[in-house]
């Protein structure tokens, strides 16, 4: 059997074979089976239209955001590099920065919006500006040396700013940092009339500081005469203006009238402002200003309201007295910036502190304890009348007598001090002694002067300190340098000194540190060793202890931590010191006094 | 597409041109316009745009020069008012916005980068013009040479995503 298939149509064909048949079985005729004839689809293709689906989503043009910034100003501002390139100074190593080629790739400093400025377009503003490292280069800056990257964040965190603390620890170059940001701030236009006023003893510092960060800016000091100052106040061609706070304080009323706006107002030693009501802070935040910087390396010298009173002039009613240190910290977070030498600069040279405990002599000791004794006696006498002076007054008297026996002139300290100098003297080297009396500072001049020593106090002249510091700078005759807290704590750059003396103690840490730090500083050579001579079993160790107890305060506030339980000197620790119970009236007071 | 604005301020301007791939929102472009110290003039940035599943399958290879050379670049571009120098890109697709400008255009990369061969050396950076303008090399190199001296070529870039992120967030 097989099969076909013919033309559509199946056809099963059978064969018979006969030599196959069986004989009795019957053959069964063959099964045809016919197939359905095949139907013919039509499919209509050719009658179809094609018809493709857009995907039009690509085509959709996508929103544009646009921000335009002025130029016109910045271009003014910033002469082409050609124009502003210096030479760089004799003697002086060029700065890293200085060179034809673009800062190497690598980390940058940029430039990040404060958290109060909201608006996209003014945060683009600063995003979009170059890295300093590049803003530096590009605008051919010259530099005595090449700024540390943390004082490149400090620049940063100024600029964009319009209320700003920097407060740095004292030695970290916050002038250097605040005069850079003044510098690009005037190139860029930012800023046409900037305002400087730091402590008189400083102004000189200031100046010199100007001329070595921001050489092509023009500075006129305000002081002189009336008539001389009406004339340096209204000079209107000069970028920067210093002037110290007792001129504005004298001048308030002339810088009213004669309309004078500043685009940026920085207070040195801005601590000098902590009391909010004194005419010193009055007169500051007077000033018309468009930014306001505070430098301090003491924002928190006693107590929170130091803070509160910067703040009145960096950013008013930003901060009040009712706040917790914890809630006051957070709301100063964007506006403070603090940094330490233990943490921003791990190589600098060691400060090593003694406290060298100083045995009176016997003729001493008798004068001391006399004195104590019958000091104490009256106190106790006056019973509810005694008052914090009165305690002040036994205070500053026994503290003397630990520096000079006032009977017989005897001073196991300035003993200690001869024998210490001797060695500074030996080996080269330069030393700084602090005292809060400048009467005891003329009675070591006078012991000391086979070293040449030299005096810098505020009894002098300014002329007179500044040829001080000269002499003791570049003299090898003058091994010494003998300084008040309050004029020599401050603002003086002395790094050239290794070893510091605190001949007797100030009332605050605060001041003691900026004192150190007069040595301790960038461009430390080498180790500084600070002493601190102690008199044993005297008011000195009392007084010791106490100021341990105050260090941790400005840490507190500034690292947003819970405040110790100690905090401020009060009228009890002061009667404390001889072991003396406070009138009722004084009990519960902090005493502001102690500063 | 010819650049809207040809007024030339005081002064070299430069342009540059990047987008931002962000796997949430889509393709942002960012357009920095500085002058010849490296600071901004103007900016400009684009909504994200995204792609969907059937574009990539129908532009294939060609979807991220249309993408970012048609649809974000010659918008961007259109958008400034200043005509810099150049308009500098580090993203090669991108260089597909060269028909829709007159402006030159050019391909930034880092010279130590793999694979960058081509163009010339400024600084840290290897710069390749667009096709279009391969025989004005030398001039597209002397408009640059005042910005590469003090500006690292490829840094405006870094500010265009710092800024892009910002907008995301803002």
């Amino acid at each position: 059997m097989g099969d076909e298939q013919l033309g559509g149509r199946a056809v099963v064909r059978s064969v018979r074979r006969p030599d196959l048949a069986l004989p009795g079985v019957a053959v069964m005729p063959p099964v045809v089976a016919r197939l359905p004839q095949p139907v013919a689809v039509r499919l209509p293709l050719a009658d179809v239209v094609v018809r493709p689906t857009r995907l039009p989503l690509l085509d959709v043009m996508p929103r544009v955001t646009s921000c335009r910034f002025p130029r016109a100003a910045a271009t003014a501002a910033a002469p082409p590099p050609s124009a502003v390139t210096t030479a760089p100074r004799p003697g002086r190593p060029p700065s890293a920065l200085d060179g034809d080629a673009p800062p190497a790739a690598g980390p940058r400093t940029r430039i990040a919006p404060p958290k109060d400025v909201v608006k996209l377009a003014e945060r683009f503003f600063y995003l979009l500006q170059p890295d300093l490292e590049t803003m530096l280069q590009a605008g051919r800056l010259e530099f005595p040396r090449q700024p540390f990257p943390f004082q490149l964040d400090g620049m940063a965190f100024l600029m964009p700013r319009h209320g700003a603390v920097l407060a740095d620890e004292m030695g970290l170059g916050k002038s250097m940092q605040a005069i850079s940001s003044i510098r690009l701030l005037v190139r860029s236009g930012e800023a046409r009339r900037v305002l400087v006023v730091c402590p008189k003893g400083l102004v000189s510092n200031w100046t010199r500081e100007l001329a070595d960060w921001a050489p092509e800016l023009v500075v006129a000091v305000v002081e002189g005469d009336p008539q001389r100052r009406r004339w340096q106040w209204s000079l209107p061609d000069v970028p920067v203006k210093v002037a110290n706070y007792e001129v504005l304080v004298r001048d308030r009323d002339l810088v009213a009238e004669l309309g004078l706006a500043f685009d940026l107002v920085v207070l040195d030693e801005a601590q000098r402002i902590k009391n909010r009501s004194s005419q010193t802070s009055q007169a500051v935040r007077g000033v018309t200003r468009g930014r306001s910087w505070a430098l301090t390396g003491t924002p928190i010298e006693n107590s929170a309201d130091d803070l509160v009173g910067i703040f009145e002039f960096v950013a008013p009613g930003h901060l009040n007295d009712r706040m917790t240190p914890k809630a006051m910290g957070t709301a100063v977070a964007d506006h403070v910036l603090r940094r330490t030498k233990d943490k921003v600069l791990k190589d600098m040279p060691p400060r090593l502190n003694r406290d060298e405990r100083i045995e009176l002599g016997a003729e001493q000791r008798e004068t001391y304890r006399r004195a104590e004794e019958e000091g104490v006696l009256r106190l106790a006498g006056m019973g509810e009348e005694a008052t914090i002076r009165h305690v002040f007054e036994l205070v500053l008297r026994l503290k003397q007598i630990c520096n000079f026996d006032t009977a017989t002139g005897e001073s196991a300290k300035l003993d200690r001090l001869k024998a210490e100098l001797e060695e500074v003297q030996a080996s080269g080297r330069k030393a700084l002694v602090f005292s809060q009396w400048v009467e005891t500072l003329g009675r070591l001049r006078e012991d000391l002067g086979r070293f040449g020593a030299l005096e810098y106090h505020g009894g002098m002249s300014t002329t007179a300190r500044d040829e001080a510091i000269r002499r003791f700078r570049h003299d090898k005759q003058h091994s010494v340098l003998l300084l008040s807290y309050g004029a020599g704590a401050v603002g003086l750059n002395l790094q050239f000194s290794q070893y510091v003396f605190l001949f007797d103690r100030w009332w605050n840490p605060a001041v003691e540190d900026q004192a150190i730090n007069r040595a301790h500083r960038i461009g430390a050579a080498g180790a500084v060793t600070v002493t601190r001579f102690l008199s044993v079993d005297t008011i000195e160790e009392r007084i010791d202890e106490v100021l341990r107890r105050k260090r941790n305060l400005s840490d507190t506030i500034l690292s947003q931590a819970e405040a110790p339980a100690a905090s401020g000197m009060t009228a009890e620790d002061l009667f404390a010191l001889f072991r003396l119970v406070p009138p009722a009236r004084l009990a519960a007071r902090p005493d502001a006094a102690a500063a | 597409m010819q650049h809207r604005e040809t007024a030339r301020p005081d002064g070299l301007t430069f342009g540059f041109l990047t987008v931002v791939d962000s796997p949430t929102h889509g393709v942002f472009g960012g357009y920095l316009v500085v002058d010849e110290l490296g600071r901004p003039v103007e900016f400009h940035c684009t909504t994200p745009v995204k792609v969907s599943r059937a574009q990539q399958i129908l532009y294939g290879p060609t979807l991220h020069g249309h993408l970012h050379g048609r649809q974000i670049g010659a918008t961007l571009l259109a958008e400034g008012t200043t005509q810099p120098e150049i308009v500098l890109t580090d993203v090669e697709s991108m260089l597909q916005v060269r028909p829709h400008t007159s402006l030159p255009v050019a391909l930034v990369q880092r010279a130590d980068a793999d694979g960058a061969a081509a163009g010339f050396v400024i600084g840290a950076a290897r710069v390749r013009p667009h096709d279009a303008d391969a025989s004005g090399e030398a001039a597209v190199r002397d408009r640059l040479a005042a910005l590469g001296a003090a500006v690292d070529l490829c840094e405006p870039f870094e500010r265009i995503r710092a800024a892009i992120d910002e907008a995301q967030r803002h």
